[in-house]
């Protein structure tokens, strides 16, 4: 027993890292007891599908807060980068050189606004808050619209699917995959981690955090790290843009709104001290990891309100406040008790003992707060069941809702039987399992299992309905299964096209997984024509 | 004798710290005056004044509230970043007061047909504001409680309230933008005697203020806490309370901003109420002079720093500036603001004005 209070006291400097790799795991394993839908590796491994940009800024911020600074600009030089990117590749620009450009144009950024930091002393916030608005203001001087991205390197860095070796069969490209994106943070993880702890750059950063005026001292080049931090950050802004840019394929001002919160939320979950001095770049990814699986934990639970991601990623940042304040001020009570050790006089020092007990009752009152928030989610939620229950009592509870396999034969008959266009759409909260057809005549017929719905349309609209499908890439590599097992109350897609002797089938789920953005349009196309069965 | 009592005079009017804002001020309103026809054209309809310079100050008051409370919070040498979010928690529980059905807490069958009627509310108006004033208040307390008793730097312990409060605010409405039909509560942002109704808000929340930090103590103690909180904590002023009562009184100021802001628009938007409002009052604050490292400071002076907000705002609305766009400017004059108060540019100034002397 003393050996592990020894070996925790001795690496009292990981608690908050542990912390944090801890709770990911039991989140994690949480979420896959409860929903047998995150227990498909394809939701482990969209985690990170889905947060790469978002690591990519938190890595950035990582430096600057160990420096004891702060950068609100991300979210607006992000939002900058994509609109920038979409506008010059909409002019016909080299893809490479775009990327290039706003490297370069984060980088100076990042720069003007460390020599303000460093220079002329203003404070980070202020500067960097000055700097948000300017980035993002700029995006609508050069489009108040979204511009679609159409570039082919983009695409093929977005779509190309890297095959997990493990998870997937090479020979049928079939099976769990990441995008290239990922690779790239996790190398921008793997080299920001060498330039922390294995350079003087990294030293020396991490010296301004302990205390700014004991490293000028020392005669550490303080002033040109911290200008090459904001220059890293801006850097990382830029890169983080772009890949966002690549991720969605489009660029809007709108883009990464209040973004900056998340990044500083995954870096102070990810261990980071906001004072300085303390932390680790690993760390980070699991904040971003914390981050992003709260979102995924939300989503496939379906009864939770999306407001509740704030609520709970707030609540979890007040705890790693409150755990770092506590070792802060254990470490501040070593010091004095080794001090009058030293010193052998004095009375007990009582500052420190009664910081650390404000700091305890702090932590309690942090913990009892999430205890209150985790309590209302559990009856917030046994609510809307209740409610659900009530409203709606044919219908079955989520719980017992088992998403139906795909009446795929029968699709396959009616697409025999002179039908160009087969939609089946399964699940979702009230678990229904409905199957359309449409015929070239403008016959719609829709089927829910136990009747049958009709509509008449003319030829010409499915003529419309058929070449718009077209239109969005229906019949290119662009649209592809991105099947996997369903979360609770998702919907499950599947959809059979023929036109001008071409057929194709694809099947899909939402909310687990991200189709390509033309495959929903094709459905909410299909939905706007369809009949809908009355409730 | 005259050179010398003149150039006292002029320096005594530079160093105050209203110098500055009046200086930025009236630089815009020249710009208005040059390139905007008819922008301090004011008209009289029934007895009410209308007119670009009467919009400054109306659209200003939310500003100019949140200010009075953040210039106190940052003269301890704190900042606080929740007070958008509060705005928004304070306009979602007034809203949920006066219009509950949307929320599943079901008016009786013979108050429903009342709910659009614009002589209906749920609770009382004075309740709404007791209750909406109370809970904005608590959110305060809150903030004061992490940054006094914690020690958690001010800026942390207010990011946790930023980030967690829109979610507070949409869970209160459950997500709905609710909208306000109860026609005396729309008053205290639409209405007017003579003036905006809101400017008396203002001026009264300013009274307040005024009273509490320049006719009591409090003032002196909350600028000696922000210029060395424990040589403060030596002579016996206990540090903890007066950093209480900042940020408490901050949550307050939020909370009028956020009766304004709802009764103005007539809804309780949780997403867009009081969004970035809190870097609009920072940056009031420091165009009025008061350091963010704490220390000295003017009510009245970050009082002129959000008119000067917003005038820029109106101005740039007035040449057909789009509202995005706008951001870009903003940003801009912010950088020029603080390149002016920064003591490398201030040494020069004063190595100028020096050598003139000489």
């Amino acid at each position: 027993m003393q050996k592990i209070g020894a070996l925790i006291s001795n690496n009292r400097r990981f608690i908050p890292l542990s912390a944090t790799v801890a709770l990911f795991f039991i989140a994690y394993a949480f979420g896959a007891i409860s929903y047998e839908g995150m227990r498909d590796p394809q939701v482990f491994l969209n985690l990170f599908r889905s947060s790469h940009y978002l690591l990519i800024s938190a890595i950035g911020m990582t430096f600057v807060m160990l420096t004891g600074g702060i950068d609100l600009s991300v979210s607006g030089v992000v939002a900058l980068t994509t609109v920038a990117s979409a506008a010059l590749l909409r002019e016909g620009w080299n893809p490479w050189a775009v990327m290039l450009l706003m490297l370069g144009m984060g980088m100076a950024l990042g720069a003007t606004m460390g020599a303000f930091i460093t220079y002329l002393k203003v404070q980070p916030f202020i500067a960097t808050l000055a700097g948000m608005w300017f980035a993002r203001g700029m995006c609508f001087f050069i489009s108040d619209d979204a511009i679609a991205i159409n570039d082919r390197v983009y695409r093929i860095l977005g779509m190309t699917k890297i095959l997990v070796p493990g998870l997937a069969d090479p020979v049928t490209k079939k099976g769990d995959f990441i995008s290239i994106l990922v690779i790239v943070a996790l190398a921008v993880l793997a080299v920001a981690i060498y330039i922390a702890h294995f350079t003087r750059f990294g030293r020396t950063v991490y010296a301004i955090g302990g205390n700014e005026q004991s490293a000028r001292l020392m005669g550490l080049p303080v002033n040109r790290t911290k200008m090459l931090v904001y220059t890293l950050n801006g850097f990382c802004s830029a890169l983080a843009g772009i890949m966002l840019s690549i991720y969605v394929l489009s660029g809007h001002g709108l883009y990464a709104q209040i973004f900056e919160l998340d990044v500083i939320a995954s870096v102070v979950m990810g261990g980071t001290m906001l004072s300085g001095g303390a932390g680790y770049v690993f760390g980070t990814l699991f904040g971003v990891l914390v981050n992003t699986l709260i979102q995924t934990l939300i989503q496939f639970d379906g009864r939770f309100s999306s407001w509740w991601i704030r609520i709970v990623i707030g609540a979890l940042t007040l705890m790693f406040i409150g755990v770092q304040s506590l070792l802060a001020a254990r470490k501040t009570r070593q010091l004095a008790s080794r001090k009058m050790t030293s010193q052998a006089k004095g009375a007990i020092a009582p500052a420190p003992l009664a910081a650390l007990r404000n700091r305890q009752m702090l932590l309690l009152g942090g913990g009892a707060i999430i205890v209150i928030v985790l309590a209302v989610l559990a009856i917030n939620g046994a609510q809307n069941a209740a409610r659900g229950s009530v409203t709606n009592i044919s219908t079955p509870t989520s719980a017992a809702c088992q998403l139906k396999p795909f009446r795929q034969d029968q699709a396959a008959s009616l697409m025999k039987a002179g039908a160009i266009l087969a939609y089946e759409r399964n699940g979702g909260s009230s678990c229904i399992d409905e199957l359309y057809s449409v015929y070239p005549d403008g016959r719609i017929v829709g089927d829910d299992g136990t009747k049958k719905i009709e509509k008449q349309v003319t030829p010409a609209d499915v003529d419309k309905l058929l070449s718009d499908i077209n239109d969005k890439g229906w019949f290119t590599d662009e649209m592809y299964d991105t099947w996997h097992t369903p979360c609770g109350q998702c919907y499950g897609y599947y959809l059979t096209v023929s036109y001008k002797g071409q057929a194709k089938t694809v099947k899909a789920v939402d909310g687990g997984t991200d189709a390509p953005a033309n495959y929903w349009q094709v459905v909410s196309t299909i939905n706007g024509v369809i009949p809908h069965f009355a409730p | 004798m005259t050179q010398s009592k003149s150039s006292f005079t002029w320096r005594k009017i530079t160093e105050s710290k209203l110098f500055f804002p009046f200086i930025a001020l009236a630089l815009i309103l020249l710009f208005d005056l040059i390139f905007i026809p008819r922008f301090f054209a004011l008209t009289t309809q029934e007895g009410h004044l209308y007119g670009n310079l009467v919009d400054v100050l109306r659209n200003g008051s939310c500003v100019m509230l949140l200010g009075i409370g953040m210039t106190l919070v940052i003269a301890t040498g704190g900042v606080d970043l929740s007070v958008g979010a509060v705005m928004a928690i304070a306009a979602s529980v007034a809203a949920v007061m006066m219009n509950p059905v949307i929320i599943g807490l079901k008016l009786p069958p013979n108050l429903m047909k009342f709910i659009n009627d614009p002589n209906f509310t749920y609770s009382p108006l004075w309740a709404v504001i007791l209750v909406t004033l109370i809970v904005a208040t608590i959110c305060g307390l809150w903030n004061g409680l992490l940054v006094a008793y914690g020690r958690i730097q001010a800026m942390v312990a207010t990011l946790i309230l930023m980030i967690a409060g829109r979610g507070i605010a949409q869970l209160i409405t459950n997500g709905v933008r609710i909208q306000i039909f109860y026609e005396p509560y729309a008053f205290i942002g639409q209405g007017w005697i003579v003036l905006p109704f809101s400017l008396y808000i203002v001026a009264a929340v300013f009274a307040i203020a005024w009273v509490l930090t320049r006719k009591t103590a409090i003032g002196m103690f909350i600028e000696s806490v922000g210029i060395n909180f424990r040589s403060s904590y030596f002579s016996g002023i206990d540090e903890k309370k007066i950093k209480l009562l900042a940020y408490t009184f901050c949550g307050f100021c939020a909370g009028v901003a956020g009766l304004v802001a709802s009764s103005n628009i007539k809804t309780s938007d949780a997403y867009n109420i009081g969004l970035t409002f809190e870097l609009d009052a920072i940056l009031a604050v420091v165009i009025g002079g008061t350091l963010m490292a704490g220390g000295r400071f003017s009510l009245f002076a970050s009082i002129v720093g959000a008119l000067v907000m917003q005038a820029i705002t109106t101005s740039m609305y007035a040449i057909g500036v789009p509202a995005f766009a706008l951001q870009a400017i903003k940003g801009v004059v912010v950088v020029l603001v603080i390149l002016l108060y920064s003591e490398q540019v201030r040494g020069l100034l004063h190595r100028i004005t020096a050598q003139k002397g000489a």
